[in-house]
């Protein structure tokens, strides 16, 4: 696996050395093909967009993706299309998708940093099982999981998709950040230590001051796919009061029963678009994160 | 060695104390968690595969019973693990190819490449949201966009791919394979990792472009093909919300989109069958473990490492 | 200023023995080197003593006072790193200030220190920018000024030059002097260069495989090299090697047969007839056409460097022998031309088979 230090090099430059090789005819057709394989990716995306924008009648009348007539209409009947309004359960999927950043970051850089920096006995074998449960999938502990919460009086509250991010269970982020702090030079460890500096404050002056790209990537992954998550919602969330924006689309797709596309794509498009805005944001991020531990949802 | 005192060897315990202190003080969060929520967990759940144990009243040990139905007494098993397996054949080739070729491209030293990567790279981002199994919904109904599309440019009037048992998985392998752009992301790295002077060296020896592609990048990418296999065939096997979505929770038509953890979610938290649940839960453990150690005793036959 | 003493320090990494029983004395104020090629332990050594590598045996004393136990921050020492360790996030003001913050020193003292040290670096006007933003020098003085503002009664230093170029290191290590006849504190300095040690030391300790091979001032380790090794390391051009047999023992010394001819080297230590032995010289010590006492015997010449104040002849005696003299000034030969070599009797060096050196 590559070093995180050294990712930009390994991912960013815009061209490759065997580019110039290439007859003009060949480059434009390999252009001409990314460009159609592009275009049919997308299509879909920008139909749905395009398509909450139009009237319910023009959505199935032609495949254009321009509307002839520009209206908001749809989005106006899915905002209020169930009992609980789409805003609600906006704000449930944002404080759920923060809390759940929040405690990934801490406990996850807390173990990472364990990992890597400091000496303490059985640390090779808590590695390794950490590294272990990367591979585990989790239907093995759902069930006990799900009791135990229901014993806890949690089910149908947020604890259940909150509390474990503060107990660093998504092992993902700690190999991420153990990749990272790896390439930290330990030499500036030392010259702390010298400085009289003892582990926390070196974690909180040193080690974390420097990792703001992995802490990023990390804070970005994590959202992105706490606000994506359906099955852990599916299973806790029972009240449409507590339902996040993808429980509600999930919802309304039975409600609507198909006869509101317009309103439903509408709704779609709402809840990719935090994901759409971090993605062009953080693209660079996203990639060299992924790139770096090959490691995705 | 004698000149060395027994007390100078150690230092006191006072000092190794406090070293352990730190490192277990930042680790506690996480061994905490995995001791509660994982490893605590992961044996009660074995326990309860061998009981009989519902929402209400105790578990009740019947043994291997659940095991043993499994495999002997429920066609539904037997439905989704060939809807699975099918499901997993399909789209893990699809996306190796898909990610290889369009890597491979994109590795060719275009202007633009930022961008092609972006647009390749988004529908992996948020492919797996209920928003775009909804769209796929869409897409490939009766009066869906692609039938629009092959009604205006061939005359033909598709049926419901949705709703139709026979294809109806198909658009669920194509949802998959849309989804390529983090493995290509994962190959683009693993290209650039390729030193340039591999290329000249063969250049000058006249080897061929599809000669080199095939005697250099081939070999050298295998690590990262392996890598990809594995993390997507793990992944393939624990697909849940497009078929949950598409279905209506119900794996339909006819089962035919009867995804392995669709059924389990069924088992468990519709039927609250937490026993049996918990039974179909190993199978599954097994089976992601066995493929796993597969690809890897099979590595050393076709994966290519420097050292 | 205070004292470090070092008692039979050991260390293991498992069955490995890196360090094998050090003993050292360092007296208050002193400037040691410790000098050796990679892979002797001079690092590791320096590590402990700065507590980041735990003892695994023997006592380390500082001021009279043991350290083995003892945190890096509570030995009352500062260290320079080969790469400078400079956090990189923090400004030249802040690098320097951390240490004093995590002492919870008044803010006005430390301003005060952080200021006075910048003055005697010369980098007043440097202490807002961030360490990417400093050339390679710059940088090597603030890690020497986050030395300093802990008034530290020891300074380790650890291949501190050796990041830098050529002419840098040169204006470095004169710096580094002066710091020390300044401030008159006690100095560890690691060094893999012999130049560096024998400019810089009071005293050169070097370091074979974990143990102390010689300790000296430094012209008292490059006249009297306790063995081959030691002679070998110190001294530029190296010294060289002839092999030698003893011919007849005398009361001035040992005849010994070189390239064919009868030679006398003074010699107390007893050596009988018969045995082989090193003959050590160094290049600069050779005289060309007999103006030594020694005749060393014909040299023909094979290459020529040229430094220009000086001239380096690789040649060959009468039996294949290779011998490298370093003459002073500039010269006309060429390759394939005789030179007669000899040198003065205080110059000889004699080794036994096992590297020894033999009394004179």
């Amino acid at each position: 696996m590559t070093d995180t230090a050294h990712l930009p090099s390994a991912v960013e430059a815009d061209s490759t050395p065997d580019g110039d090789k290439h007859s003009p005819m060949k480059r434009a057709l390999i252009y001409a093909l990314l460009t159609a394989v592009s275009f049919i990716m997308l299509y879909p995306l920008l139909w749905m967009v395009s398509s909450s924008f139009k009237p319910e009648n023009e959505i199935f009348a032609t495949t254009s993706l321009i509307p002839q007539e520009f209206t908001l209409d749809a989005y106006r009947r899915g905002w209020n299309g169930l009992s609980v309004s789409f805003g609600h359960m906006f704000l449930n999927s944002l404080l759920i998708s923060v809390l759940v950043v929040v405690g990934n970051l801490i406990s996850c850089s807390m173990a990472a940093y364990a990992f890597t920096r400091l000496q303490f006995k059985g640390r090779g074998f808590w590695f390794a099982l950490m590294l272990g449960t990367l591979m585990m999938p989790q239907h093995a502990v759902l069930i006990p999981q799900y009791l135990m919460f229901l014993k806890f009086g949690w089910v149908n509250t947020i604890m259940p998709l909150v509390v474990p991010k503060f107990f660093a269970i998504d092992a993902f982020f700690i190999f991420l950040m153990v990749q990272f702090f790896r390439g930290i030079p330990r030499e500036l460890d030392e010259a702390a230590i010298m400085d009289g500096a003892g582990p926390l404050r070196i974690f909180l002056k040193v080690i974390l001051p420097l990792s703001t790209p992995v802490m990023a990537t990390a804070a970005v992954f994590s959202f992105i796919w706490t606000w994506d998550d359906f099955f852990a919602p599916l299973i806790y969330l029972n009240d449409i009061e507590k339902y996040t924006a993808q429980l509600g689309l999930r919802t309304f797709v039975d409600a609507t029963a198909q006869s509101d596309w317009g309103a439903l794509l509408a709704m779609s498009t709402l809840t990719v678009l935090p994901i759409f805005i971090l993605f062009l944001l953080f693209q660079r991020l996203l990639i060299e994160g992924i790139a770096t531990t090959g490691m995705k949802r | 060695m004698s000149i060395a005192d027994a007390s100078n060897s150690k230092p006191p315990l006072s000092v190794r104390l406090r070293g352990q202190l730190g490192g277990y003080g930042f680790l506690l969060p996480w061994l905490l968690g995995f001791v509660v929520l994982t490893l605590g967990p992961a044996v009660s759940s074995f326990y309860l595969s061998l009981t009989d144990f519902g929402l209400m009243g105790s578990a009740k040990w019947i043994g291997a019973e659940n095991y043993v139905r499994i495999a002997s007494d429920d066609p539904r098993f037997w439905t989704a693990m060939k809807v699975t397996f099918t499901f997993v054949l399909l789209s893990v080739p699809l996306k190796l190819v898909f990610a290889l070729a369009i890597a491979v491209a994109l590795n060719k030293g275009l202007r633009g490449l930022t961008i092609f990567r972006a647009i390749f790279y988004l529908p992996s981002l948020i492919g797996g949201s209920v928003a775009i199994a909804v769209l796929w919904r869409q897409v490939f109904s009766g009066d869906g966009v692609l039938n629009q599309v092959l009604s205006a440019l061939f005359g033909y009037e598709g049926p419901s791919w949705i709703s139709n048992p026979s294809t109806s998985l198909y658009t669920l392998v194509l949802l998959a394979a849309w989804q390529f752009g983090s493995s290509m992301i994962i190959f683009l790295a693993g290209l650039r990792q390729i030193p340039t002077d591999m290329y000249e060296a063969a250049s000058i020896d006249g080897a061929s472009r599809r000669r080199q592609f095939i005697k250099i990048t081939l070999p050298l990418l295998t690590p990262v093909i392996f890598f990809n296999a594995v993390i997507l065939t793990i992944d393939a096997f624990k697909a849940f919300t497009s078929a949950f979505v598409v279905s209506d929770g119900s794996g339909g038509p006819i089962d035919s989109t009867l995804f392995y953890t669709l059924y389990l979610y069924q088992e468990a938290f519709t039927n609250f069958r937490f026993g049996y649940a918990s039974a179909l839960a190993w199978v599954l453990v097994v089976i992601i473990a066995f493929f796993t150690a597969l690809s890897f005793m099979s590595a050393k036959y076709w994966v290519h490492y420097d050292d | 200023m205070t004292t470090v003493a070092l008692k039979q320090i050991q260390k293991r990494y498992g069955a490995v023995e890196v360090i094998r029983g050090v003993d050292l004395q360092i007296s208050s104020g002193e400037l040691v080197v410790f000098v050796g090629p990679s892979g002797c332990g001079k690092s590791t050594l320096l590590r402990m003593i700065a507590g980041l590598e735990p003892i695994s045996g023997g006592e380390l004393a500082i001021g009279g006072a043991r350290m083995n136990e003892k945190a890096a921050s509570e030995r009352g020492i500062a260290m320079v790193f080969q790469s400078y360790a400079l956090y990189p996030h923090m400004s030249v003001y802040k690098n320097m200030s951390f240490g004093l913050e995590t002492l919870r020193m008044p803010k006005p003292e430390i301003d005060k220190r952080v200021r006075k040290a910048a003055e005697v670096l010369q980098i007043t006007q440097l202490l807002e920018r961030k360490p990417k933003q400093l050339s390679g020098g710059q940088r090597q003085r603030v890690a020497i000024g986050r030395a300093i503002v802990r008034d530290p009664k020891i300074f380790l230093f650890d291949e501190p030059l050796s990041n830098l170029d050529a002419e840098l290191r040169v204006q470095t290590r004169v710096e580094i002097a002066k710091l020390h006849a300044d401030i008159g504190a006690t100095m560890i300095y690691v060094t893999h260069d012999q130049v560096e040690a024998m400019t810089l030391a009071d005293r050169i300790v070097v370091l074979r495989a974990g143990k102390i091979e010689q300790h000296g001032t430094p012209l008292e380790i490059y006249n009297k090299p306790v063995n081959r090794f030691v002679a070998g390391f110190i001294g530029s051009p190296k010294m060289n090697f002839l092999d030698v047999s003893v011919i007849e023992r005398r009361d001035d010394g040992v005849v010994i047969s070189l390239a064919g001819a009868k030679v006398v080297v003074p010699l107390v230590d007893r050596t009988g007839a018969g045995a082989t032995l090193n003959l050590g010289v160094r290049p600069e010590h050779i005289k060309v056409n007999g103006a030594g006492s020694v005749h060393l015997g014909v040299l023909t010449i094979t290459h020529i460097e040229h430094l220009g104040g000086q001239t380096i002849v690789y040649g060959r005696l009468a039996d294949k022998q290779t011998l490298i003299v370093a003459m002073e000034g500039q010269t006309l030969l060429g390759t394939g031309e005789t030179l007669n070599v000899s040198i003065a009797p205080e110059h000889c060096h004699l080794f036994d088979a096992e590297g020894r050196r033999l009394a004179d």
